[in-house]
């Protein structure tokens, strides 16, 4: 089992250094000049656009720049973003992209989190219901729903939403996030006193939180749904044909509880394996809503550090899409380990040393 | 009595794949309706586009400023406008625009103006369903492309093709897709995005082609792989090797028959898929530059960008602004999975009838 675990995360290490190296290739190429950022690149002399390119590293070679970027990197230090470099005395400060991309984490989690539980909050319950009654009216309507859900594109949900429930007919909050932790007072007080007018009032809590990600998650979800629930029903229409499932019924067992103690447990471990090989899908969904719904994730701050009138922020960018890019492989990992908990057939298979996780987590 | 015809009874015709295929197409209602829409639609967006354009005399990017309220508020639909790009009179506190000199030629627009802008919204679907069409079956045909290449080397050959083919498409399969057409999208600004052809494509568009293609014929590949597998030790290859076919001619004429059928259902999808992608990456500011119309950017335009957001003030914006392209881009890909489904039905070789 440790085994199994170490040598995919050694994997997922040496995947993570192939994409730095493609990402910083990439960004190589791109003619932009990074001086940009410090300078204005109309006015500046040869001198001080040298002077910016020292301030930012980007005056040494290619490997030795990412040789540096690797070193601070392994010493849990992301560099800082370029756009908020400020030098004075010689002394180099700027925001400090680990605390940055770990906020946007967190958004991006919230609204994956969120999203992936209402979906299977929906999809299985209602995917075992018409399981148990197919070709009935609500299975037909299930299935004419999942047709047109998968055509749908999540950015037209997404705008749809926010301009009808959000926009004219002001039910749910249209776009912005807030914090689960509550702003601090001397956060609401500033706002007061300083913030020019417009400004949203700063907001949080768990139930502001939740409010405002009632729309993305009904996004991102509605992506989602038809395929799981699609998946659902079509594997309780087999389990429900096993032949233990018969045997639980002969034996005297109630239908609810063959179906919730026999039946589920089997129908959803393809669910799990699902969801892992979706998640590239989820992050370019969480994408497209982080957008329309203006949440600052992980997508957001990408596009932000690309989209960029002076350049592009090379820190965030490569920050962005190995955090992304870890947070798959661990998903990954942990979606395994779930199958492996949930089907002990699979675990049998692998040899001894698993069995013990199967049998601690059954 | 009729006579029956014995010998033709005796003897039935032997039908190809493909006439069987066609068969079976047109019994399923479902994959015609969509066909015949798919058919309406190219025709609408190729020759269409500038014939509706000839008629009601004006191009997409025209700009009616007459079609706009003095408070922004672009038109509905079906407005008679005037069809002059300047406004006549500078008062700022007019609460109506003044009339252009005598004579100015009107013009209608049937969904209306597009936005602050004024340009014709039927006509921007048009051509931006043009746009969205190349880049979606463009990228699909490259991907279908280097996947029965890739994917028929890897599966004949095995070896270390296969396993190059196979850990690339491991590693890309897991990634997140549009984080990456997106990073490449909006650094790559200048270049091949440039590339039009003499004007057949519009800008940007054979850039998208390339990277949504480089990023997708993975799975093509795959299904190429497992299917070339399972065919190149039967009987009739092994046939055709011992009379002395090269390796060349044995894929392209005894495996590639085996593997276009699925491939051509395949490839409906993907063609779905990347419009999907076009408008996302689009809409992300990272595909389609403007002034260029292309579904992405019809549904960005209303909204507003990532760094200067709009999201619907309702005093400047129309729903149907949002709504056209929305049922637009439904349609289409609503239509391409049905008729992609339909024809991957009608082209199963398990099908007896």
């Amino acid at each position: 089992m440790l085994g199994y675990v170490l040598r995919r995360l050694a994997v997922a290490v040496v995947l993570l250094w192939v994409l730095s190296v493609i990402t910083f290739v990439i960004y190589l190429k791109v003619p932009a000049d990074p001086a940009g950022f410090l300078v204005d690149m109309q006015k500046a002399s040869p001198q001080q656009i040298a002077h910016a390119h020292h301030v930012l590293g980007t005056d040494r070679p290619a490997v030795v720049q990412y040789g540096k970027y690797m070193w601070r990197l392994l010493h849990g230090d992301f560099g800082v973003s370029w756009p908020t470099v400020v030098f004075f005395s010689g002394k180099v400060e700027g925001a400090p992209v680990g605390h940055m991309v770990w906020q946007a984490l967190l958004v991006t989690a919230s609204l994956t989190g969120g999203g992936f539980l209402l979906l299977l909050l929906v999809a299985v319950p209602l995917g075992t219901f018409v399981a148990t009654r197919p070709r009935s009216l609500v299975d037909r309507l299930s299935l004419g729903f999942s047709i047109a859900a998968i055509s749908t594109h999540p950015l037209v949900v997404g705008l749809l939403l926010q301009l009808f429930v959000g926009n004219r007919w002001k039910l749910l909050p249209a776009s912005g996030y807030c914090t689960v932790r509550s702003p601090s007072a001397a956060a609401v007080a500033a706002w007061r006193q300083f913030a020019p007018t417009g400004s949203p009032e700063p907001c949080g809590g768990v139930g502001q939180w939740a409010w405002h990600l009632v729309l993305p998650w009904v996004t991102f979800a509605l992506f989602f749904v038809a395929l799981y629930l699609r998946i659902v029903r079509a594997r309780m229409l087999e389990v429900l044909e096993e032949p233990w499932v018969r045997t639980a019924r002969a034996k005297g067992a109630s239908e609810t509880r063959v179906i919730a103690r026999h039946a589920l447990r089997n129908a959803i471990a393809p669910v799990a394996t699902m969801a892992a090989m979706d998640l590239g899908t989820a992050i370019g969904v969480a994408m497209y809503v982080e957008t329309v719904f203006g949440l600052p994730g992980l997508g957001r701050t990408m596009i932000r550090a690309l989209a960029g009138l002076q350049g592009y922020d090379l820190p965030v960018i490569l920050a962005v899409t190995l955090v992304a890019a870890a947070a798959i492989i661990l998903l990954n990992l942990a979606a395994d380990l779930v199958v492996l908990a949930l089907d002990p057939t699979v675990a049998r298979r692998r040899g001894r040393g698993v069995l013990g996780l199967a049998g601690r987590a059954a | 009595m009729p006579e029956l015809d014995l010998e033709a009874l005796a003897e039935p015709r032997p039908q190809g794949q493909w006439a069987l295929a066609w068969r079976r197409l047109r019994r399923d209602r479902v994959a015609v309706a969509c066909g015949i829409f798919l058919v309406l639609l190219v025709l609408a967006v190729g020759p269409g586009a500038p014939l509706y354009g000839k008629i009601v005399g004006h191009g997409p990017n025209d700009l009616f400023p007459y079609a706009v309220s003095v408070s922004l508020r672009p038109a509905g639909p079906l407005t008679v406008t005037w069809a002059t790009p300047t406004l006549a009179g500078d008062d700022p506190f007019a609460l109506k625009h003044p009339p252009p000199p005598h004579g100015t030629p009107k013009t209608f627009l049937l969904l209306g103006a597009d936005s602050q802008l004024g340009r014709d919204e039927f006509l921007r679907i048009l051509y931006g369903g043009r746009v969205s069409l190349e880049v979606a079956a463009g990228a699909a045909v490259l991907a279908l492309l280097l996947g029965i290449v890739l994917g028929s080397l890897a599966g004949y050959f095995g070896g270390l093709v296969d396993a190059v083919v196979s850990r690339i498409t491991d590693l890309v399969m897991a990634f997140p897709l549009l984080l990456f057409l997106v990073m490449i999208g909006s650094l790559f600004t200048h270049g091949i995005g440039d590339w039009t052809f003499h004007g057949i494509l519009n800008r940007g568009v054979f850039q998208l082609v390339l990277i949504i293609g480089a990023f997708t014929w993975f799975y093509p590949a795959r299904i190429v792989r497992t299917q070339v597998q399972s065919l190149r030790h039967r009987e009739f290859v092994e046939a055709a090797q011992m009379v002395g076919a090269r390796d060349g001619r044995i894929m392209r004429t005894h495996l590639l028959p085996h593997l276009l059928p699925p491939l051509l259902a395949y490839g409906t999808l993907l063609v779905a898929t990347n419009i999907m992608i076009e408008v996302g990456v689009t809409f992300l500011g990272a595909g389609i530059r403007l002034p260029t119309a292309s579904w992405g950017s019809l549904l960005a335009q209303t909204w507003g960008s990532i760094l200067n957001p709009n999201p619907y003030n309702p005093a400047t914006t129309q729903p149907w602004l949002t709504i056209c392209p929305s049922v637009a881009i439904f349609l289409t890909v609503f239509a391409l999975n049905q008729f992609g489904e339909g024809l991957r039905e009608a082209t199963d070789p398990r099908r007896l009838r």
